[in-house]
């Protein structure tokens, strides 16, 4: 008898252990409107740039709205649209909190932002000989990597990040804002 | 004692039935972890096929292309990818 309440215990056990795994993000409709240049998902930080113009902008696409969508479309897709745009901070936190990518590729990932932030912060003190428009390309290449991780996992997050990307570069590219940081 | 007998071998089982899938997916997550690491760090792998547990933090990672890296936290916090 005082088996079968072990095994009847052990078994509560499990089940409450299960119910915590493996939760899918939320299906939504549209397909993750996160489109990323191939040839760049590979691309080093340390890699030479390509032949691009310095002003080169986003590869990525920003989500387009579809023609046929109705404006009474249903709550959530509704706040997905009226969602405000990351900060760093927010960003931070939604990568430290996805369960899309694992431990190892967050720390890196956090490794290759602070790189960045260190780039910027010779380039306000006049330390660095490279200009705004040459600290584009890193940022954009940087971006790419986490929405290439992004976007199997944690679609939703992938797709705020592309609606956030001129935020964060407005924060990065305002020595005011970057100071705050 | 039969009683117990029974008891341990339906334990045993469940244990195979849930440890089973659930480590696996852990293998899982750390190999593509690992792929995401290397590829991050700009090197030539392609994908994770097997990984070894040296210690905290400190792994070997095979690749499909015959590359090994030796991935593991450095003293500054920095994930590094060294070829072994």
């Amino acid at each position: 008898m005082h088996a079968m309440h072990l095994i009847g215990l052990l078994f509560l056990l499990l089940i409450t252990g299960c119910t915590g795994v493996e939760r899918t993000p939320p299906q939504t409709g549209a397909a993750p409107a996160v489109a990323v240049e191939p040839s760049k998902i590979g691309s080093t930080e340390q890699g030479v740039a390509k032949a691009e113009s310095p002003d080169a902008k986003t590869s990525a696409k920003v989500p387009v709205e579809q023609p046929g969508k109705k404006p009474s479309a249903t709550l959530s897709s509704g706040k997905k649209e009226t969602s405000p745009p990351l900060d760093l901070t927010a960003l931070e936190t939604r990568l430290k909190e996805t369960k899309a990518i694992g431990v190892f590729t967050k720390i890196t990932l956090k490794n290759q932002v602070d790189d960045l932030l260190d780039q910027f912060r010779a380039y306000y003190q006049g330390r660095a000989k490279t200009s705004l428009a040459e600290l584009r390309q890193p940022y954009d290449r940087l971006l790419l990597k986490v929405l290439s991780l992004l976007q199997d996992g944690d679609p939703e997050l992938a797709r705020e990040i592309v609606t956030s990307r001129e935020a964060i570069w407005s924060i990065l590219a305002d020595p005011a804002k970057f100071a705050t940081l | 004692m039969n009683k117990r007998a029974k008891a341990w071998a339906l334990t045993a089982v469940m244990m195979t039935f849930f440890i089973g899938p659930s480590r696996a997916a852990e293998d899982a997550a750390l190999l593509k972890d690992m792929t995401s690491v290397i590829a991050l760090l700009g090197l030539p792998c392609g994908q994770v096929v097997s990984v070894i547990k040296k210690g905290d933090n400190d792994h070997i990672a095979t690749c499909k292309d015959g590359n090994h890296y030796r991935v593991f936290l450095n003293a500054d916090g920095r994930v590094v990818a060294q070829k072994q």
